[in-house]
């Protein structure tokens, strides 16, 4: 069996440019791997396109560095003609009538889409193991959970089934899954990636973003994947820079800030040392390292709480059985319609999620939560100015700890919520962040969390560059190859 | 007695070229679903585009209304299920209407406006053989909202209320206003009480069919409510009814849910809009001239009061009155478009803009009948040729041959202005010279410019100038 998909994407352009493989040889590659794999990290795969395409690449031009390298998109982001269904069984034989802006201009750099990638469903998770096809599992540790809502692309990136994966992040869902597979995963600035074309879980807080093996790849992904886009009125028209540019570049006199509530009790103490060497090494490079005290990051969870499942219990209402997607089989009237299509189509967690998103709306309950926890969050979003306009970027871990045991935390409604208590905070002031590999628990990866300024993600890549070729970490899951 | 009590919400759709929130069409079509895209049906992942021009009608709408603007405004999402509900919300304005606190003048008294703000109209359910069918041209159709205050007292307060708003709506241009083809939907609430008492419960009455039934529909409630309060009976709950137009009664529907709850939140797919000061100068700078502005106008050109009425209640002629108005004879223009030219148009189901009488030909014969060139015989058989055929007035006299004078009186008339003039010809004549008959016709032809028809003008020069006495 053939390794190319063991390259980097710059490895891979050159053997492409010259013509040692064929981008067929690539998604043959990729197939071979992921028919092979046990983890399903995909939901459907898009085979008999992808060799199509693959074929027909061989009479263009290779005209940029993503040419022929194929992706995994997370199966929220809707592709013309290939089945999405966001892992819910409301979804299960949806097929969309347009892409996502995202997948347009994947199309346009003529990457070669190989499938969609499972999830939790609707995003709606921490674990992947809410989707409705099943749960994903952890490639370096097969009882283990992957992460989530991501779960399936973190999956298939850690494990070298594709090069490239889109994830989508609404508190966490693409910085979680990649600590937790030993990936880099970066949620841009909010805006900075169209949304149309994301199945949208909390508008105000979803972000697509690109999950890959290494630092410059992910870049380069991001590079194809940002700017403004009309369809989208969120999306920012701040010009769009080579997110590469910075890559390689001398770090010294960087600013960082450390949180302390990210280094608190309430994060596994081998996750913050680790963390704390990484701080160690920077200081020695010369970046100026500062703990700082953060007054509304604590709130975030609660702030989760309201204002997504607010949001989302609005946005999933146009699952109803009337235009598209699951129906039921039987039913009287319009309200069991309704009724049957919405309690046989979402799983448990979602119904949670929008129960309690629409209490949360109702009534008087709009201005007791809704309305005081966008006043929360604006001075949350306030806080994180304040530090960035001193400092260049925030550094800490990306989650309390690493993986655990699949079956762990499923009926315990709150405690997933708890995984993502340092990576919220950045999707409600809109931030830009990473989560970067900086070692391993118990042979489990741990990631390390870079928040940068709006629209800044090159920064956050210089410094994850530097870390990432200090460390020279062995990332591959599959032991010896 | 009773004192009645008469709140209004009025739905206008706005014929802005593209649909709110997305590039549909914005186009009435009796074949469904062809003005659709995925963002109109709701589809997984889509995003609402905001139309800017729906803003500066709803904009010019606030202004022409006399309301406040809020400056910076957000939409919402009105969360309910219904099938005709694509998304499962509609995106209107709760919190910051465009429009708010203005009023109409009704002209002896002033009705407030509670508020005006922009949503989106639904699919239309066609309830038929196969079951509720849905149409989703109308889905995402732009549509103003104007709530009035409970100003009005009586049928007749709500009657002209409406004829005026419609009126205002129909001189901005932003909509058709036409009840029956439900671009502008009437619902209206009805309570009545003893003054000095509390307000009484409140009856709504939705889709009225026409402004005059607005008024009839009224009538019926108080009078039904009046002969419940009479029996000493109370109006418990609030109701929804409906106008049943053949026996002018109006039909309970359903009594009223109490605490309906939508679940409003502030949508997060849209920006915050702000209305810059010199965007609204700019809207308002641009504003067309109103009815009430135009009646004075008129009147004060010397336009009588029946030709105003006519030409403010046909929106293409006062158009195209405005268009010529500054450069012909107020008087003559109005005559000509409320005589023959309106005539033509009601026979034929057109506006004045589809016919080739257009600005430059109206003008110029107007221009020509104030100038005495052509006669107000002449003008009726002009006005059906440039209707039909327009070009210039000059060209429709020569085809028409209306330049050539034929009338022997007339001519008469001339040819001896021309020999009392010309003593000296006619002793030339007198004398044998025959280039003297050449001379005299000449100056015939030059006398009519040209128009008198030569054979009879000559048979009567040569009778004439054979008896002349010098």
């Amino acid at each position: 069996m053939s390794k190319y998909l063991d390259l980097s994407i710059k490895e891979i352009n050159e053997l492409l440019k010259n013509k040692t493989i064929k981008p067929l040889d690539l998604v043959n590659e990729a197939f071979e791997r992921i028919e092979s794999s046990n983890l399903n990290a995909f939901i459907t795969l898009n085979k008999e396109e992808a060799l199509k395409e693959a074929k027909e690449l061989e009479n263009k031009e290779i005209d940029n560095i993503l040419f022929g390298i194929p992706v995994a998109i997370k199966d929220n982001i809707v592709t013309k003609g290939l089945r999405t269904t966001a892992a819910s069984h409301i979804l299960d034989d949806f097929d969309p009538i347009y892409d996502a802006e995202v997948v347009r201009k994947i199309k346009d750099s003529h990457m070669i889409i190989i499938g969609k990638t499972n999830m939790d469903e609707f995003a709606m998770g921490s674990t992947g193991e809410t989707s409705y096809f099943g749960n994903t599992l952890n490639p370096w540790d097969n009882t283990m959970v992957p992460g989530g809502s991501s779960s399936g692309s973190a999956a298939a990136v850690s494990a070298r089934l594709v090069p490239i994966a889109l994830g989508t992040d609404t508190g966490g869902s693409i910085r979680q899954p990649s600590s937790f597979c030993g990936t880099v995963g970066l949620k841009p600035t909010y805006g900075r990636v169209s949304r149309y074309g994301l199945i949208a879980f909390a508008s105000s807080l979803d972000q697509i973003g690109p999950i890959t093996r290494n630092v410059i790849d992910n870049a380069l992904m991001l590079n194809v994947i940002a700017g403004r886009d009309d369809k989208d009125l969120t999306s920012s028209y701040e010009d769009v820079t080579d997110y590469t540019s910075l890559i390689g570049k001398d770090i010294k006199n960087l600013k960082i800030a450390v949180p302390d509530f990210y280094m608190s009790d309430a994060i596994d103490k081998e996750v913050r040392n680790k963390v704390t060497n990484i701080i160690d090494m920077l200081k020695k490079a010369g970046c100026t390292v500062h703990s700082i005290s953060m007054k509304y990051v604590e709130n975030a969870i609660p702030l989760y709480q309201v204002i997504a499942l607010g949001e989302a219990s609005s946005n999933l209402a146009r699952y109803d059985g009337v235009k598209y997607g699951y129906v039921t089989s039987e039913y009287k009237d319009i309200e069991q319609l309704y009724k049957m299509t919405r309690y046989e189509g979402f799983g448990r967690e979602v119904k949670r999620r929008l129960m309690i998103g629409s209490y949360i709306l109702s009534g008087k309950n709009a201005d007791k939560y809704y309305r005081k926890a966008l006043i929360v969050r604006k001075k949350l979003t306030d806080e994180f100015k304040d530090v960035l306009s001193k400092y260049d970027l925030i550094i800490g871990p990306t989650n309390t700890d690493s993986a655990y045991p699949l079956g762990t935390k499923q009926d315990d409604a709150l405690k997933s919520f708890y995984d993502d208590l340092l990576t919220i905070p950045v999707n409600m002031a809109g931030l830009p962040a990473m989560s970067l590999p900086i070692g391993f628990k118990n042979g489990m990866p741990v990631g390390m969390h870079i928040i940068g300024n709006y629209f800044k993600e090159e920064v956050i890549y210089q410094l994850a560059s530097y870390i990432e070729k200090e460390l020279n970490l062995n990332l591959d899951p599959r032991g010896d190859k | 007695m009773y004192e009645t009590v008469v709140g209004i919400e009025v739905h206008v759709e706005l014929k802005s070229n593209s649909k709110v929130f997305s590039h549909s069409q914005n186009e009435y079509s009796t074949e469904p679903n062809l003005y659709v895209n995925e963002i109109d049906l709701g589809y997984p992942g889509v995003l609402p585009v905001l139309n800017k021009k729906v803003i500066e009608m709803a904009l010019q709408a606030s202004l022409a209304l006399n309301c406040k603007i809020n400056k910076v405004m957000h939409f919402d999402r009105k969360n309910y299920f219904y099938p005709d509900l694509p998304k499962g919300y509609q995106i209107t304005e709760q919190d910051t209407p465009i429009g708010y606190d203005g009023y109409i003048d009704i002209g002896d008294k002033k009705i407030g406006i509670e508020r005006l703000h922009i949503e989106e109209d639904t699919c239309k359910s066609i309830h038929g053989k196969r079951g509720t069918m849905l149409d989703a041209n109308r889905a995402g159709v732009p549509l103003i909202e104007i709530v009035s205050k409970p100003d009005m007292r009586s049928p007749e307060d709500a009657v002209k209320y409406l004829t005026k708003l419609r009126e205002i709506l129909l001189y901005l241009g932003i909509s058709d206003v036409k009840i029956e083809e439900g671009s502008m939907r009437c619902d209206c609430n009805v309570s009545i009480h003893k003054p000095g008492t509390p307000l009484g419960t409140k009856i709504e009455i939705k889709n009225i069919g026409s402004i005059n039934n607005v008024g009839e529909a009224i009538k019926y409630e108080i009078k039904r409510q009046s002969e419940i309060l009479d029996n000493g009976d109370k109006i418990e709950h609030e109701e929804t009814r409906r106008l049943d137009d053949k026996t002018m009664t109006t039909i309970l529907m359903r009594v009223k849910e109490t605490g309906n709850d939508y679940r409003y939140f502030p949508e997060p797919d849209i920006p915050y809009v702000e209305l810059s000061d010199d965007w609204i100068n700019d809207v308002k700078a641009n504003m067309p001239v109103f009815a009430d502005e135009l009646k004075e106008k008129y009147k004060n050109l010397g336009i009588n009061d029946n030709n105003i009425k006519t030409i403010i209640g046909r929106l293409d002629l006062c158009q195209f009155l405005e268009s010529v108005i500054d450069s012909v004879d107020p008087v003559t223009a109005s005559n000509l478009l409320t005589g023959d030219i309106l005539s033509y148009l009601n026979k034929n189901y057109v506006s004045i803009n589809k016919i080739k009488l257009n600005k430059d030909n109206f003008s110029e014969l107007v221009n020509d009948i104030t100038g005495g060139k052509i006669s107000s015989k002449q003008a009726k058989e002009l006005v059906p040729y440039l209707i039909e055929n327009g070009g210039s007035v000059k060209d429709a006299v020569d085809t028409l041959g209306l330049n050539e004078i034929t009338d022997t009186n007339a001519l008469n008339d001339i040819v001896k202005r021309v020999l009392d003039s010309n003593p000296e010809s006619i002793k030339d004549y007198n004398d044998g010279k025959d280039r003297a008959i050449k001379y005299l016709m000449g100056q015939i032809m030059k006398e009519t410019g040209g128009k008198a028809n030569p054979a009879i003008a000559s048979q009567i020069l040569m009778s004439l100038i054979k008896d002349y006495k010098l």
